[in-house]
C-alpha cells in the first residue's frame, strides 16, 4: 500500500472512532478558548509575539557564537556539555553515561525531544530501567501507545482506557475516577522518585548567557527529576538556546498563554550546573546534550524560521484538521501544523509528502503561534519541495492540467468540455460527477460555468463595435 | 547507588572540547543573512505590573487565580495564622527550619515553632528523604515573589534544599510584603550577574497539577497539592 493510502486510511480511522473525536474537539476547543482569554489579559500581547520571533530569529542567525557562549557558561556552573550530531550518537552518549556513572533506574521529564530521538528503548536494551513521570506520558509508557499531542499527549484517550491500562499494568484496583487514577500513579512514581539515580529531561529554553536550562512543567515531573537522581542529564535541540536571562520573561509570557491557557504553569525550574557543595539536594552531575539531528540542515534552507518553534501546541489546537483527525493519523512525532513541517525536515529520508495536505490553509495556526511562524506559507513551499513524492496518478493529473491550461486551444477545448458533461442539480450547481471528479465533489459543490464564457461575450462586443 | 562510578574528570579532555568546538562552528552561516535579524532592546513596554503598582492586591489575586491560598498576616500574628492553618489540614509532622535571605528567620522560625509544639505538632528541621517523604507539611520562606503572576521564587541555597516545597503534600510559604517584585520582568534583577545564580530556581505558580485524563483537573500529581501563602505586612 503507497503512503498516501496509509495516510488516507488513518484518517477514516481516527475519523470513525467518535470517542476519540469528540474527547479530542471538547479538549482542543477548551485549550483554544483559554488561550485568547489568557493572552487578551496581557498588555500588549502582539508586541510579545513580535519581541519573541524576533529574539528567537536573531539567535538563529547568530546560533554558533550563542552555542559557544552557553557551552561555556554550563561548563562554567560545573556541568558538561556533548555534541551530538544524530539521534543515534545522542542515544549513545546517554547509554554511555549511564554505564560510565552505574546509573540503573532513570526517570524522564516529558520531553518531545527525547521521544524525536527514540531514548527509551535504547536505555532499556542497555539495562536501565526508564519511567516517564508526566501523567500521560506514564500512561502511554503503561499502555504501549504513542503520545498524540505535543503538551496532552493522552489528549486521544479517555477515563475507561486509562483505568484499564492501570489496572492491568500495575495491578490495582480498576477505577475510573481521574482523581482516583492520579493517586495512584503519585503513589507508583514516588517510589520511583526516592530510587532513581539517572534524570532525563530536555529543555523549553537554554539562556546562553548564565548556562541556565529552562524546563516548565504543571505536575512538578520536571522538579522531581532533576531533584532526586545524582546525575541530570538534558538533551537540549540547538534551537532551544536564547541570548539573555532578561528573554526568558518574554517567552514565559507567552509560552504557558499558547499552550493551556495560564499566566505561568506550576512550576518553571531554571537550572544553572550540578548542585553547589553546600546545597542540601540535587544532581551532582549535570550532562547537557547538545543536539542536531538535521537541524543544522534546516537551518541553513528554506524553512530555517521553523526552529522558532517553542513546541506549545498552539498550531495544533487551532488547526481544524488536527482537531478532526488527532495526533495519530499523521503518524509521527509531531503532529499538526507545525509536525508537518518538522517530521519531513527532520526525517528527509521519509516518504511524508502528504503531510504538508493535511491542512487547509486556513491561517488559524499562524494566528496562533506565539513566535510568528509562517505555518501555511511554509506548508505550502512544503507541498512544493516534496512535489517528487507523490504518486504518478497524482503527477501525471497535474501534467496534464498544466498541459491544458498552457495553451488557449486546450483551455477553450475544456471549457467547453465542463459546459458539456458537468451535471447541473437544477438550480445552477455540480454536485455529483463521475469517475474521479466523484470523489472530488463529495465534499464540494461546483458553480454551473455561465452559459457563455467572457471570451465569447468579449467576442461578440467586438464583433458589434 | 554506585558513588564509586564518578567519572566526571573523564570528559573535558582536550579531545572533547576540540569535538564540540567542530560542531558548533559547523552551524556557522552557510548563507549569509540577506537582512540580519538584531537583538531588540527589551524596555517597560514588556510589563505588565508597573513597578509601583498596588502589587499586594495584584499578588492575591494572581495567586488566588493559581490556586493557592493567601492569608494575610503581620509577623506578630504569623505564628497564630499558620498554627489554624496546621489544624485546618490537619498537619502533625511538619517540616520547619529558618532560611538566610527570607522571611523565615530564626527568630520568626522559633516563634513558629513554639506554637505549632504547643499544638502538638512534631517538627522536624533536617530536609532528608526520612522527613521530607513522611511530614505532612513543609514551611519554607522564599527569595521574591511575583506579583503579575502569584509566583513564589524559591531558590536552592545550604539551608533551602529543593525537595522542601517539592515533596510533602503540602507548602506553606512564608512571605514578606518587601520581597514582593511587580513583573517577571524584574526577575532579572534579583542577580547581579548571571554568576550569582543558585543552581536551581524555581517559580512555582500553583500547586502540583495535572489536567491529562479527560481534561479533568487534579492537584498534587507529584508535588504539594495544596500551597499556601502567608503574606507578611507592616
Amino acid at each position: 500500500m503507497s503512503r498516501s493510502r496509509e495516510f488516507a486510511a488513518r484518517v477514516r480511522r481516527a475519523l470513525a472512532d467518535e470517542r476519540v473525536t469528540a474527547a479530542m474537539r471538547g479538549t482542543t476547543w477548551r485549550k483554544v478558548t483559554a488561550r485568547a482569554e489568557s493572552l487578551g489579559a496581557l498588555r500588549d500581547p502582539e508586541r510579545l509575539r513580535d519581541l519573541a520571533a524576533q529574539i528567537k530569529q536573531h539567535t538563529l542567525e547568530r546560533l554558533p557564537e550563542y552555542l559557544t557562549q552557553f557551552a561555556r557558561q554550563v561548563q562554567q556552573a560545573g556541568g558538561h556539555v556533548h555534541p551530538a550530531r544524530d539521534a543515534a550518537a545522542a542515544r549513545r552518549l546517554v547509554c554511555d553515561l549511564a554505564r560510565q556513572y552505574g546509573l540503573k533506574l532513570a526517570v524522564k521529564v516529558k520531553s518531545m525531544t527525547t521521544e524525536e530521538i527514540g531514548l527509551n528503548a535504547a536505555l532499556e536494551a542497555a539495562g536501565v530501567e526508564v519511567f516517564e513521570t508526566d501523567l500521560g506520558e506514564f500512561i502511554i509508557q503503561l499502555d504501549h501507545d504513542r503520545p498524540s499531542h505535543i503538551v496532552s499527549p493522552i489528549i486521544h484517550k479517555d477515563r475507561r482506557q486509562v483505568a484499564a491500562a492501570m489496572a492491568r499494568e500495575l495491578g490495582c484496583a480498576y477505577t475510573e475516577d481521574p482523581i482516583a487514577l492520579t493517586r495512584i500513579a503519585r503513589a507508583y512514581l514516588r517510589d520511583v522518585f526516592r530510587r532513581c539515580d539517572l534524570g532525563i529531561s530536555g529543555t523549553n529554553f537554554a539562556v546562553a548567557e548564565t548556562g541556565t536550562l529552562c524546563i516548565c512543567t504543571n505536575e512538578g515531573n520536571g522538579r522531581m527529576s532533576t531533584t532526586r537522581p545524582r546525575v541530570h542529564v538534558a538533551i537540549v535541540g540547538i534551537e532551544k538556546i536564547i541570548p539573555r536571562l532578561a528573554d526568558l520573561p518574554v517567552f514565559l509570557k507567552l509560552l504557558s498563554r499558547s499552550s493551556t491557557g495560564q499566566p505561568l504553569g506550576s512550576y518553571t525550574t531554571l537550572i544553572t550546573g550540578p548542585k553547589r557543595p553546600a546545597d542540601r539536594d540535587g544532581p551532582q552531575h549535570l550532562h547537557v546534550i547538545l543536539l542536531d539531528n538535521g537541524r543544522a540542515d534546516i537551518l541553513a534552507g528554506p524553512f530555517a524560521e521553523v526552529l522558532r518553534c517553542v513546541r506549545c501546541g498552539a498550531c495544533l489546537n487551532a488547526c481544524p484538521v488536527y482537531r478532526r483527525i488527532g495526533g495519530h493519523a499523521y503518524d509521527s512525532v509531531y503532529p499538526g501544523p507545525i509536525g508537518s513541517l518538522l517530521t519531513p525536515l527532520l526525517d528527509a529520508a521519509g516518504d511524508h509528502y502528504d503531510l504538508p495536505f493535511a491542512s487547509s490553509l486556513c491561517g488559524a495556526c499562524q494566528t496562533a503561534c506565539p513566535v510568528r511562524i509562517d505555518l501555511p506559507g511554509l506548508l505550502l513551499r512544503m507541498r512544493a519541495a516534496l512535489h517528487g513524492g507523490q504518486p504518478w496518478s497524482k503527477r501525471a493529473a497535474i501534467r496534464l492540467w498544466q498541459w491544458a491550461m498552457g495553451s488557449a486551444a486546450t483551455y477553450q477545448l475544456g471549457q467547453r468540455a465542463m459546459r458539456a458533461f458537468l451535471a447541473d442539480d437544477g438550480a445552477g450547481w455540480t454536485t455529483r460527477g463521475a469517475g474521479p471528479l466523484s470523489r472530488w465533489l463529495e465534499a464540494r459543490d461546483l458553480q454551473r460555468p455561465p452559459a457563455r464564457s467572457f471570451r465569447q461575450i468579449w467576442e461578440e462586443y467586438l464583433s458589434r463595435e | 547507588m554506585n558513588d564509586a562510578g564518578n567519572p566526571s574528570t573523564a570528559f573535558d579532555t582536550a579531545a572533547a572540547k576540540a569535538e564540540l568546538s567542530a560542531f558548533i562552528a559547523a552551524l556557522g552561516p552557510r548563507t549569509a543573512a540577506v537582512a540580519p535579524t538584531p537583538l531588540p532592546e527589551l524596555g517597560e513596554d514588556i510589563r505588565d505590573v508597573a513597578a509601583d503598582g498596588a502589587l499586594i492586591e495584584r499578588f492575591t489575586a494572581a495567586a488566588a487565580a493559581a490556586g493557592m491560598a493567601v492569608h494575610r498576616a503581620t509577623p506578630a500574628s504569623c505564628a497564630e495564622v499558620l498554627g489554624r492553618i496546621v489544624q485546618q489540614l490537619p498537619a502533625r509532622h511538619v517540616f520547619l527550619t529558618a532560611q538566610a535571605d527570607t522571611a523565615l528567620t530564626p527568630a520568626l522560625a522559633e516563634a513558629l515553632g513554639d506554637t505549632l509544639r504547643r499544638l502538638g505538632v512534631r517538627l522536624n528541621s533536617t530536609p532528608d528523604d526520612e522527613t521530607l517523604f513522611t511530614v505532612d507539611a513543609a514551611i519554607t520562606g522564599v527569595a521574591a515573589a511575583v506579583a503579575e503572576t502569584g509566583t513564589l521564587v524559591c531558590v536552592s541555597a545550604p539551608d533551602s534544599a529543593r525537595g522542601a516545597s517539592l515533596i510533602p503534600p503540602v507548602h506553606v510559604a512564608v512571605v514578606a510584603a518587601g520581597q514582593l517584585v511587580a513583573d517577571l520582568c524584574d526577575l532579572r534583577t534579583l542577580w547581579r550577574t548571571g554568576a550569582d545564580l543558585p543552581a536551581n530556581v524555581n517559580l512555582i505558580s500553583g500547586p502540583s497539577k495535572t489536567a491529562d485524563i479527560e481534561g479533568v483537573l487534579v492537584t498534587g500529581m507529584h508535588g504539594p497539592g495544596q500551597v499556601h501563602v502567608i503574606l507578611l505586612d507592616g
